[in-house]
């Protein structure tokens, strides 16, 4: 009588869990847009269920899963609220970038400034290539509508 | 009976339970917090009654455990002897009197209910005090009623002088009570058992066994703690200024429940204290020389209830001088005299004070005696309460002060011979003090009816505005910043009536029983030997030598005489306005002076102990600031002045910062784990 | 394969991923890089991603299922690696949604290879579905205009790199020594599954010890019966434990075992929503006292 999800196994979804993991890290460490920022912080939640998974399955027990339902469920409690917070901030500065949040520094510490730097370096003139963003065809003229007093804010 | 004294933990109960009840629930339930208290001390008393018929010098009654630390184990315990009764039935009588005088004198005023929860506290501590059957709780208690009289000094605390006036009484009392609590731990380490229970203190064989030192010493720390709490020199600087109090609470604490602790503690211990003359004569002279000091005080005050706070002083005086006399043979006439005097005292003190509250409730807070003059008709059953009261006071036959005050004298005018006796060879200085007493009780009978006439006799007077001696009228209703000579009427809720009017019957009659009692006390119990049997009743009193003692024509006659020269002096020179008193301060002018200013007593301890604590207390305070604080702050600022330089400016306020330091972290430990 | 070999590999495998991860992604300043960069870049991370899926241990030969499904889960592997590292290096925040959607996906497929069919499907849901959608919605509201300095520029690539492939490698250093030093008991899946997971279950009868009546009892076996096992309790004749049916057996754990925990999240839900539509709340907060 044997099960066939041995310890090596479980190794393996340990391991995969643990890159996912380490690639939602350095996400999260290393974009500036607040929304990559989470998409990122929600790829390390999906290494940690994965490897929940595994385990729950390898110990023979429903605990890994019913674990992982709740790290979905607070993963979306969390999306909801990041974004609410994402659109919060993004109507004070218009940006998304996370460098232009760090006023709670050390009293006489610069700012780590790097989107002075970046308009500096960066030329913003369209190439071809993987810098191409896509563009949306025209579809006619646009409906006149009623500026609303939020969307106004936000300009 | 039986009931009553195995249950006389009731006594303190009631008030206790009374002034709860007025302090917390009577105002809700809509019940005047006057009754409940009232009720109280009125349910103590006839308590008290049925305990002093059953007084019996072993008697005591375990209430509840209390400190139980190995060998040293005090019990809530309460002792039904001949004195504590006595002082039970005494304390409760007169607080109940003053309860309901209180009812009328403090109707209306803001902190009604307060008042008389304070009170409560205040009659609870004080029959607990003299109940209780050991050092130690007799020492809570002690504590208790400094507390309360601390609060009730300070019930008006709005008003500057009333609040300094309450402190300054805490203080001096803390004090005293040092001497207390050394006399306490001194007690511990020489009796037997550790046991500090009155029995096995008092014992004959826990006396004799006591070191050389302990026999003076301990005495000694007892009379310390006596002169804060029943105010002799050098600690009495508190009782002139708790007048400041209301009137009520100046008549309890001047008649029953707070000054008369000293006097009772030192009763209590006679056997103790008896072991060495030396104090007993230290004692008698400090009484002595606190009697004439405020008697001569007394003379020149202008204000009438700085005048009976002064003879206060003065009576308490004349207490410690009877208790001091108790050498050789006299011990027992000694304590007899002391607390006879204690107990007629207590009726005609509370009396003049709740006279003179009625005065000053009339005259609408003014207590200057220049002020107002003649009120004998408009007041006349405040005019005659008194007048008993002052004879009582002054010790004219057959009122209660005349036995009383007769018996101290009696027993000062024996010591000298019963030091011979003993062999004591200091005991002929017993002699210039009885002469000394004498001189006071012509000084008392003086200023007491200079009080009397200056305020019931001669033509009518009342006070107005424009008087000279009037303070200048406040600028604002509630300007407390001004000399409060009188009594703050814009703090005290009842300056709105019409002045000049009689008080209330709730207020009078318990003058007429007091009165009554001034008058009745001294002929019911001394003549009769009523009070002496009672006393026997007492732990301790029937191992003091009792010496029979011939009773002597001269005492008597000479005090009688002396007293009535007082008053002659006193109509002479007050009955009627004139410039003789004038004429006299300028003949003796220094002396005049510096009895108005009170012997400078307070300036001089202004300008030396305190200027002494207060140099310490720079040293201290430099000390802490400098040294310690430097210490500290010197301490703090080193991983401060680290960060700074280092630490801060990787506090830049990024969150990707901070997340990628704690992932680097986890790394290097995991790594650091593996590795190692 | 010996432990100086797996480190070797580990060890190159991890640092080529390194390498070419840090060529993907963008540059510091936001300059433009040269396509041979993403080339290279490409290039050292599918080696890396070659040598780790060398890390792990190949699925036994012999009965075909085994093989097909140890098949499969290298590509669902490599797949989540790939999207993930996709994800993390795309300019476009839309790519990177997109990305991450493709991640969610093979995950969802290595959940169903662990036996997890439920939390597949709700995976691919929830995430794929909904927090994806979400992200691009907030994308499309926020980024109107598309480009944007930031997303061309990363935060300290290199040191972001070395600390997250430090702590995988450590990891995966850990996970590799792991199979060979730690065996459970040896007593197979029913020892596995009497877990002591639930002493309160077994607290159950202590507490209802005084339960005498017939319906008591009934009622009592029926609530205290074992839950927590993924193996059915009548295995039949097949020598190989049988899994419970898996919606079955979960919504058994969930609602039996689990069952205040089902409700905290979903009271943690509902709080969320509520915070969700006050914060994102476009009109000004009124002050106390102000009228409107």
């Amino acid at each position: 009588m044997t099960d066939p999800f041995s310890i090596d196994l479980l190794t393996n979804y340990l391991l995969v869990g643990a890159a996912l993991f380490a690639l939602g890290m350095l996400g999260f460490v290393s974009r500036r847009n607040l929304i990559v920022m989470f998409l990122s912080a929600e790829m390390m939640l999906q290494g940690v269920g994965l490897s929940l998974v595994a385990f729950g399955r390898f110990h023979g027990n429903w605990t890994g899963q019913v674990f992982t339902i709740v790290i979905l469920t607070v993963a979306a409690c969390e999306a909801s609220i990041a974004m609410a917070l994402i659109v919060v901030l993004y109507n004070r500065k218009e940006s998304l970038d996370v460098t232009l949040w760090q006023e709670v520094r050390e009293e006489g510490v610069g700012p780590t400034d790097l989107v002075d730097e970046a308009t500096q370096a960066a030329p913003l003139e369209h190439e071809d290539g993987i810098e191409t963003y896509p563009t949306l065809t025209p579809a006619g003229l646009e409906p006149a509508h009623p500026i609303q007093p939020w969307t106004e804010r936000r300009r | 009976m039986g009931f009553f004294v195995d249950n006389i933990w009731l006594v303190p109960a009631c008030p206790l339970v009374g002034g709860l009840f007025a302090g917390f629930v009577a105002r809700r339930v809509k019940i005047d917090p006057f009754a409940p208290v009232a009720i109280g001390v009125g349910l103590a008393f006839l308590l008290s009654l049925a305990a002093y018929a059953a007084a019996d010098p072993e008697k005591t009654v375990v209430v509840s455990r209390w400190i139980e630390a190995g060998s040293f184990v005090v019990p809530l315990e309460f002792r039904v002897d001949g004195l504590s009764t006595l002082m039970l039935s005494m304390v409760t009588f007169i607080s109940f009197l003053v309860v309901v005088f209180a009812g009328g004198y403090m109707a209306g005023d803001p902190g009604y209910p307060r008042f008389f929860a304070e009170i409560g506290l205040f009659v609870f501590s004080m029959t607990g005090l003299v109940l209780s059957n050991n050092y130690v709780l007799t020492y809570a208690f002690w504590e208790g009623v400094g507390v309360c009289s601390y609060l009730l000094i300070g019930f008006w605390y709005a008003k500057p002088a009333a609040a300094a006036a309450a402190v300054k009484a805490f203080l001096v009392n803390r004090l005293g009570d040092i001497g207390f609590a050394l006399a306490i731990f001194w007690l511990w380490t020489v009796v037997p058992n550790h046991d500090l229970s009155y029995q096995n203190v008092l014992a004959d064989s826990t006396l004799q066994s006591l070191p050389e030192a302990a026999r003076w010493g301990i005495p000694l720390l007892l009379f310390w703690a006596a002169t804060a709490k029943s105010a002799q020199l050098p600690l009495y600087v508190w009782l002139p200024d708790a007048m400041e109090g209301p009137t009520p609470v100046s008549a309890l604490i001047h008649a029953a429940t707070m000054v008369t602790a000293g006097v009772y503690l030192i009763a209590r211990s006679t056997p103790l204290i008896a072991l060495s003359p030396e104090v007993q004569l230290l004692i008698a002279t400090i009484g002595c020389l606190t009697a004439l000091l405020a008697a001569l005080i007394a003379l020149t005050q202008n204000d009438l209830k700085r005048v009976m706070a002064y003879s206060t002083v003065s009576q308490l005086g004349y207490m410690f001088m009877a208790l001091g006399s108790g050498v050789g043979s006299l011990a027992r006439l000694a304590i007899v005299a002391g607390m006879f005097h204690l107990f007629t005292h207590a009726f005609f003190k509370a009396l003049l004070f709740l006279a003179s509250g009625s005065v000053m409730h009339s005259m609408g807070d003014v207590i200057d005696m220049r002020r107002f003059r003649g009120l004998r008709r408009r007041m006349p059953y405040t005019c005659w309460t008194f007048a008993l009261g002052a004879l009582a006071l002054a010790g004219i036959f057959p009122t209660a002060g005349f036995w009383s005050k007769d018996e101290v004298l009696v027993a000062l005018g024996a010591a000298p011979h019963a030091s011979r006796e003993i062999g004591f060879g200091m005991g002929w200085l017993y002699g210039p003090l009885y002469w000394l007493a004498m001189l006071t009780a012509f000084l008392t009978a003086f200023y007491t009816f200079r009080a009397f006439f200056m305020t019931f006799w001669g033509p009518e007077k009342l006070p107005g505005p424009d008087d000279p001696e009037a303070p200048p009228a406040p600028v604002a209703a509630h300007d407390h910043g001004h000399d409060h000579e009188d009594h703050a009427a814009d703090a005290h809720g009842h300056g709105h009536h019409e002045i000049g009017l009689e008080s209330p019957a709730i207020m009078t009659y318990p003058m007429i029983v007091l009165a009554a009692g001034a008058l009745l006390v001294g002929l019911l119990f001394g003549p009769t030997g009523l009070f002496e049997g009672h006393l026997e009743h007492t732990l301790g009193f029937e191992s003091l030598p009792a010496a029979g003692h011939a009773f002597t024509w001269t005492t008597p006659i000479v005090s009688t005489i002396v007293a009535l020269a007082g008053i002659a002096l006193a109509f002479v020179m007050y009955a009627e306005p004139s410039d003789l008193p004038a004429r006299v301060a300028a003949a003796v002018r220094p002396l005049y002076r510096a009895s108005l200013n009170k012997f400078h007593v307070d300036e001089i301890y202004d300008g030396t102990v305190m200027a002494l604590l207060r140099g310490f207390t720079l040293g201290s305070r430099i000390f802490d600031v400098k040294v310690i604080g430097g210490l500290v702050q010197g301490v703090a600022n080193v991983p401060w002045a680290a960060a700074k330089d280092v630490l801060a400016k990787y506090q830049n306020g990024l969150i990707q910062f901070y997340a990628a330091a704690s992932a680097l972290s986890v790394a290097v430990l995991l790594w650091l784990l593996l590795f190692t | 394969m010996t432990d100086d070999a797996t480190f070797t590999l580990a060890t190159l495998g991890v640092l080529s991923g390194a390498i070419g991860t840090y060529l993907l992604l963008p540059h510091r300043r936001g300059r433009a890089k040269a396509r041979t960069l993403y080339v290279a870049g490409g290039l050292f991370a599918a080696l890396g991603l070659l040598g780790f899926l060398l890390l792990l241990t190949p699925p036994a030969l012999s009965p075909l299922g085994e093989l097909v499904s140890g098949a499969f889960f290298y590509v669902f592997a490599a797949g989540a690696l790939g999207c993930g590292v996709m994800t993390v290096t795309s300019r476009n925040p839309v790519y990177s949604a997109l990305w991450f959607a493709g991640t969610v996906i093979a995950t969802a497929g290595l959940f169903l290879l662990a036996d997890a069919q439920f939390l597949a499907a709700g995976t691919v849901i929830v995430y794929a579905g909904a927090i994806v959608v979400t992200f691009l919605f907030v994308i499309m509201l926020a980024q109107m205009e598309g480009k944007a300095v930031y997303d061309r520029a990363a935060r300290t690539p290199g040191r972001a790199v070395f600390t997250s492939f430090l702590l995988l490698w450590s990891l995966a250093y850990c996970l590799v020594g792991l199979s060979g030093s730690y065996r459970p008991d040896a007593a197979g899946p029913e020892a596995a599954a009497e877990d002591r997971l639930h002493p309160g279950r077994e607290l159950g009868p202590h507490f209802f010890q005084e339960a005498t009546g017939a319906g008591v009892r009934v009622v009592l076996d029926k609530a205290l019966r074992p839950t927590s096992s993924l193996f059915a309790e009548d295995r039949g004749d097949s020598d190989a434990a049988i899994l419970k049916p898996n919606v079955a057996g979960l919504g058994e754990a969930l609602y039996a075992d689990h069952l205040v925990t089902v409700e905290l999240a979903g009271s943690l839900l509902f709080a969320a929503l509520i915070a969700a539509v006050l914060i994102a709340d476009p009109r000004p907060t009124r002050k106390r006292g102000e009228t409107a």
